[in-house]
């Protein structure tokens, strides 16, 4: 590529000198327990210095690591020198490179400067992540467009033509978030957190705890524990609804001809950038509980980027018509987004129904073997109840269609999900049947890709449609020398 | 639409060497069971349920589950694809298209050498689509390497 940048070439690059302040800080945080200790110590044996010493060393340790850090964006590779005492040479060939994404935290942003991390689409995990911690946000567009022109060739004019946005945050989409489990989460690490450092013995001591004791006595112990329950749940509501807007907050869903921008984040803001033609299709999540009030998220099936987590996401829990806009407006198939899915029948439906009544069924031996008291077959009842409705609406979720160079597998109730999957992206098919599978006559199909997930499912599909759905789908089964299509070779 | 099975089967040593590979470690619970035995001589009945359970595990595990795996397994390379059957509770028939193949892996174990066989695990760059064909006669698993790498040097697509 000819884009002249002044940055591509054999000499080395140090990140941004505003690093020397982020360092010391980030060092600081991190060495805490240390620093508190030497404090301790330091007023222990009557010596101050030793506290002033291990600060002045993590510092120094900190601007260190901007003067032993540097980056070069060779002809065809591009390296990244890092250690302070263990050097490390990280080199990542410029044409495996599938994405680029940006990340800045609270401390970066006020100074203007922004974490790139280059994903070649293989896991990478701690030490073995590429990542430029920081560079200055200014930089970024440039920086963008020399490691992406291999794989992006007409990606320089993208500040002429801003793009057209596919999708931005509302605040209503807050309304999906006081339901999801993460503010419950939250509150129970940060129970353990304090249990752990010991200050959980030193609350039960104190006059804090002593009021609440005394507080629960005089309302009764059942109403103290409803109190305490509500509080415990309007937290994690508020919780949850703080981490949704904060992680998802002016999220905006941007298409720059084959590029797709993804940029979300209040205070941490973090920015995905997406290469359209290696886009193989999506994944409608319905999660129960934001399928009740009509939402749903979406994920990106993309060859180069896991399928699962944050690394895919494409937009967060919003109104179901938002992301199935946002899925159409990406493949171009509104039938596959939308369109009424073929049932799997009796058989699977069957399936759906003896394993959800198993527990209940079970359980029904077990109070009829001990007895119990009534309360006991009331919430066996209950039991009962929720299993009849999950394998309901997992039955009725079951479904599969195909045609036109696509498969959509639905399947789920808790965990609804719709997979949309360009059939050239597929490269492999698996027909898997169970003992019971082969009894009840049905098949799971897995379709292997090097997208998403890896393997999407089919699941409990009659056993005489399994092949036809594949070669329905990918052309070189229907050809193959081991088809066997009557109708189609006479 | 329906595809027929593959044909060809693994080797005939297969089944055997698949008893010996199984056998190794029951072989290795009976020689601890006889020792409690010899040692612990208070109530009879834990080494009876012992005993019985090694024998249905042994019945089950070295002469059932070899031959069953041995009717199921089939295989097939084609100039387009390469098609395989296999498990026994569980079963898979599994197809990969050629052009889309990364590597092609022959895989020898300790007893696949002593009774000259060998495992082709041809992967793509889908982790859930790799193709095994296990116990295959060393000469033959030759063959099959040798074939489906002349077919996928003519391919020169991303294969994703």
């Amino acid at each position: 590529m000819t884009i002249d940048t002044g940055i591509e070439g054999q000499e080395w690059h140090r990140l941004s000198p505003r690093m020397l302040l982020v360092h010391p800080v980030h060092e600081v945080v991190r060495q805490i327990p240390v620093l508190i200790g030497s404090v301790v110590l330091g007023s222990a044996t009557g010596n101050p210095m030793v506290a002033i010493g291990v600060l002045a060393l993590t510092v120094g340790f900190g601007v260190a690591r901007w003067f032993t850090t540097s980056f070069r964006i060779g002809p065809g590779e591009l390296q990244l020198r890092t250690g302070v005492l263990a050097r490390k040479v990280l080199s990542m060939p410029r044409n495996r490179i599938r994405s680029v994404s940006t990340d800045a935290r609270l401390l970066h942003r006020l100074l203007g400067l922004t974490v790139l991390r280059v994903s070649t689409g293989q896991e990478a995990r701690g030490d073995a992540v590429f990542a430029l911690d920081a560079v200055q946000a200014e930089q970024v567009p440039r920086l963008r467009a020399v490691l992406l022109a291999d794989s992006l060739a007409p990606a320089q004019d993208q500040e002429a033509t801003p793009g057209r946005v596919l999708a931005r945050w509302q605040p209503s989409w807050l309304r999906y978030s006081p339901l999801s489990f993460t503010g419950l989460a939250m509150i129970v690490a940060a129970v353990g957190l304090v249990y752990q450092v010991g200050a959980g013995a030193a609350l039960q001591d104190s006059s804090i705890a002593q009021s609440g004791v005394d507080a629960a006595e005089r309302f009764g112990v059942a109403a103290s524990v409803v109190t305490a329950v509500i509080i415990v749940l309007l937290a994690s509501v508020v919780l949850s609804v703080a981490r949704s807007l904060l992680t998802y907050g002016n999220l905006v869903l941007r298409r720059d001809s084959e590029v797709l921008h993804l940029e979300h984040g209040l205070l941490r803001v973090r920015e995905h950038t997406f290469d359209m033609r290696r886009l193989r299709g999506g994944t409608l999540r319905e999660p129960l509980l934001v399928r009740l009030f009509g939402g749903a998220r979406l994920d990106a099936v993309m060859t180069g980027v896991g399928g699962a987590g944050e690394a895919s996401i494409l937009l967060p829990p919003c109104p179901k018509a938002t992301a199935e806009a946002v899925l159409t407006e990406l493949i171009q198939r509104p039938d596959i987004v939308t369109g009424p899915v073929l049932g799997h029948g009796s058989a699977a439906t069957r399936r759906r129904w003896t394993r959800a009544l198993a527990l209940p069924a079970i359980a029904a031996v077990v109070l009829l073997v001990v007895s119990v008291p009534v309360w006991a077959w009331v919430a066996w009842g209950a039991l009962t109840a929720c299993c009849a409705l999950l394998a309901f609406d997992r039955a009725r979720s079951l479904g599969h269609r195909v045609g036109g160079g696509w498969l959509v597998a639905q399947a789920g109730s808790v965990h609804r999900r719709r997979d949309c999957i360009a059939a050239p992206g597929i490269i492999g098919w698996t027909v898997r049947q169970t003992l019971f599978q082969r009894r009840a006559g049905v098949a799971t199909l897995i379709a292997a890709t090097a997208a998403g997930v890896k393997q999407y499912q089919v699941i409990d599909v009659p056993a005489a449609l399994a092949w036809s759905i594949a070669a329905q789908a990918s052309p070189w089964v229907a050809e193959s020398q081991w088809a066997d299509a009557p109708q189609s070779r006479a | 639409m329906n595809l027929v099975d593959p044909a060809q089967r693994p080797s005939r040593k297969a089944p055997l060497v698949w008893a010996i590979g199984a056998a190794i470690p029951w072989f290795v619970l009976v020689v601890g069971q006889l020792v409690w035995f010899a040692v612990d001589h208070r109530t009879w009945w834990p080494h009876a349920v012992a005993a019985a359970v090694t024998v249905l595990g042994v019945a089950l595990f070295v002469v059932v589950v070899p031959l069953w795996r041995y009717r199921v397994h089939r295989w097939d390379v084609s100039p387009e694809a390469v098609f395989t059957r296999s498990g026994w509770l569980v079963q898979e028939r599994r197809i990969a298209p050629i052009s889309r193949v990364q590597t092609v892996d022959t895989e020898r174990g300790p007893l696949d050498r002593l009774f000259g066989l060998a495992n082709v695990t041809v992967t793509t760059a889908s982790s859930a689509g790799a193709v095994r064909i296990v116990a295959l006669d060393s000469e033959v698993a030759d063959r099959v390497v040798a074939q489906l790498t002349d077919i996928a040097a003519i391919g020169a697509e991303d294969a994703t």
